[in-house]
């Protein structure tokens, strides 16, 4: 039997990018060109060597807006298979619960083993979402993975995982959710082929909530969290002082309690 | 609505503030205590009592160490399916243990064992979950003002949950102070163990830990200085360590140097990391990004060294020298080494 391996990812406003309207202090994201989550790649990287051991497909999925498509097309170039768009104005809103029970809801309909996402996003940070998916559909789940081992003559995969301190291997059963650590599998350059199969002929199914079933279950409504104020903080203010040789800096050194 | 838009709940029905208390081995991990004294002030706003809950083997220490540390009572979930730590096994004994006794609101250390099961609790529990905490507040309605950092600490977002119980957050590390176990608290009787009924069974477990291996952790969050390498060191450490023991400095890092190997993720400062306040933090061969200047910027006086002036470090170090680690390091010790820095800062 081979894997369904499918891919989290995720489009996010270029993090260097994103600035702060200065009539409102509110962060203006609209500005800041839309990229692929950068964890992301990291997750397809791991995705695509799980199939290259285990054998089978890999196939994105992106819950987002139809420019989204763009990511897709990048994950498509760099190997996978075959790409989901989810898209529907019926998410708008959504916290962590229902994005997670959407993406859990597409992993099951394309009938996953393995859902392989990045340790977070670059826009919200939560990491909440891939153990959400695993726990929507009461799947195992393996985070902080720095190395997976598909083992399917045993059904199983195991991950080596962080933690803090040391690490530790463990295996998980199938169907299973990998949030992969950031920082430690170097992505694939995507082969000039595949970008141009994946930018010009290359289409992603679409879904939206109605096909997922999840109609009533998803967006702001059901969102049992919603943000409150957003505060700027002023930046800690520094002295930037760049000194010319070491004399000085020792002197600053020990002048700091002085 | 159907069923899984979660049950219409009634606020009043939850009470209590708890905090999980994380062991591994026997050793719990520091943020846990940050947690229950901070926690300690929400109960007493709202009138809750504070309780600790704590998932593993062999508890009887650790559960009494809560007591004194402030907890009112302790609900100890002890069988050795517990241990080593696994997402499902842990997952859904704390979800049981919340359905059963429905806590207002519940805060768990943002560590990578907090983080990786916190939402099989929230999930199912429909429950609010707000990540990596690191204000919290609560108002006059018992409504936990969560607030957590946004593109790098220049936003500070607050995060509700008005309609779902419970409150769950994860909370950064290093961010709140401990307090110091009092044990007048266990000589008085002044907390309850409780030992709650244990509803996981191994042959439902669908992982199965093959291997664990975990050194000391360094506690780089009560270090008054700190000596961060970054990706520069290029893997030798021999400069900074040196730099660190002429100051009497924890040595740290930036994730790109964890991510090499080159140094323990317990050392972490950053976004995913730990958050430091130091007297003094010196940041050798760091870019400066933004996920790890969040971890740092509360340092009082921050140090740079780095060979490309226009690196972000610059902004939000008070000094900087441009230049070769390798040289200024060691040009920066001997000099230090004939004007010892402890005489000068007395
Ligand atoms: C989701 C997510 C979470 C993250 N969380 C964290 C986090 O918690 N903490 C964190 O630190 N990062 C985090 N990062 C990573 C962060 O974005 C940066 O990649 C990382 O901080 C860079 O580390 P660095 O500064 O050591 O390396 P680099 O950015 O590679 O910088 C190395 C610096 O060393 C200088 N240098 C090189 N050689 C020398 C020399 N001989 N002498 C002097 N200077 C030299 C270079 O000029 C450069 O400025 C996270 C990223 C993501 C996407």
């Amino acid at each position: 039997m081979t894997w369904t391996i499918v891919v989290g990812i995720k489009q996010v406003p270029d993090a260097d990018e994103v600035g702060i309207d200065p009539d409102t202090g509110r962060l203006d994201r609209a500005s800041a060109p839309a990229v692929m989550n950068g964890p992301d790649r990291h997750a397809l990287e791991a995705a695509l060597t799980i199939r290259d051991a285990a054998g089978g497909e890999v196939i994105a999925m992106t819950m987002g807006p139809p420019n989204a498509t763009s990511i897709l097309e990048d994950a498509v170039a760099m190997g996978c298979d075959d790409a989901v768009l989810i898209s529907d104005r019926a998410f708008a809103g959504s916290d962590t619960w229902p994005t997670s029970l959407t993406l859990a809801r597409a992993a099951e309909e394309l009938g996953a083993d393995v859902v392989v996402a990045g340790e977070e996003t670059t826009d919200s940070s939560t990491g909440q979402v891939p153990p959400g998916i695993a726990a929507h559909n009461g799947w195992a789940q393996l985070t902080y993975a720095e190395a997976v081992d598909p083992r399917p003559e045993e059904g199983r995969l195991v991950a080596r995982r962080d933690v803090e301190g040391g690490y530790e291997l463990v295996a998980a059963e199938l169907p299973v959710v990998v949030a992969v650590a950031f920082g430690e599998f170097d992505p694939r350059p995507a082969p000039l082929h595949r970008k141009i199969y994946g930018e010009n002929d290359f289409e992603p199914t679409v879904w939206d909530a109605e096909d997922l079933g999840i109609k009533d279950e998803v967006g702001l409504d059901v969102s049992p969290t919603s943000v409150g104020r957003m505060e700027t903080v002023d930046p800690v203010e520094r002295k930037s002082e760049v000194v010319d040789d070491v004399d000085d800096l020792a002197a600053a050194i020990t002048e700091v309690r002085a | 609505m159907t069923d899984d838009d979660g049950p219409a709940i009634d606020p009043d029905e939850y009470e209590d503030v708890w905090v999980f208390v994380e062991e591994h081995d026997g050793d719990v991990m520091p943020v846990s205590w940050e947690l229950l004294a901070e926690a300690k002030a929400l109960a007493e706003t709202t009138g809750d009592d504070l309780v600790a809950l704590t998932i593993g083997e062999d508890l009887d220490d650790v559960a009494e160490e809560a007591i004194a540390r402030g907890a009112d009572r302790v609900l100890v979930a002890d069988d050795p399916v517990f241990e080593p730590y696994r997402a499902d096994p842990y997952g859904e004994q704390f979800r049981a243990m919340v359905e059963d006794r429905k806590p207002s609101i519940v805060l768990i250390g943002g560590t990578h064992t907090g983080r990786d099961f916190a939402g099989r609790v929230a999930v199912p529990a429909h429950a609010g979950l707000t990540a990596d905490v690191t204000e919290i507040d609560v108002d006059d309605e018992g409504v936990l003002q969560a607030r957590r950092p946004a593109f790098g600490g220049d936003i500070l977002a607050t995060i509700l949950c008005e309609e779902h119980r419970p409150q769950m957050a994860t909370i950064r590390p290093g961010v709140f102070e401990a307090a110091e176990p009092d044990p007048d608290r266990i000589d008085s009787d002044a907390g309850e163990i409780v030992d709650v009924e244990v509803v996981v069974d191994e042959d439902d477990a669908v992982s199965e830990v093959l291997e664990r291996e975990v050194g000391e952790t360094a506690d780089i969050t009560e270090a008054d200085r700190i000596v961060a390498v970054g990706h520069g060191v290029e893997g030798d450490l021999g400069p900074a360590r040196e730099l660190a023991e002429a100051i009497d400095a924890e040595l740290a890092a930036s994730r790109a140097a964890v991510d090499e190997g080159w140094i323990d993720g317990a050392r972490q400062v950053g976004q995913t990391g730990k958050t430091v306040r130091p007297e003094l933090y010196v940041a050798v061969g760091i870019s400066g990004a933004i996920q790890h200047v969040e971890g740092m910027n509360k340092s009082d006086t921050v140090v740079a060294i780095n060979d490309d002036p226009n690196a972000p470090i610059f902004d939000h170090a008070d000094y900087g020298i441009v230049g070769d680690l390798f040289e200024v390091c060691p040009a920066l010790v001997e000099r230090l080494e004939t004007e010892p820095i402890g005489e000068v800062v007395q």
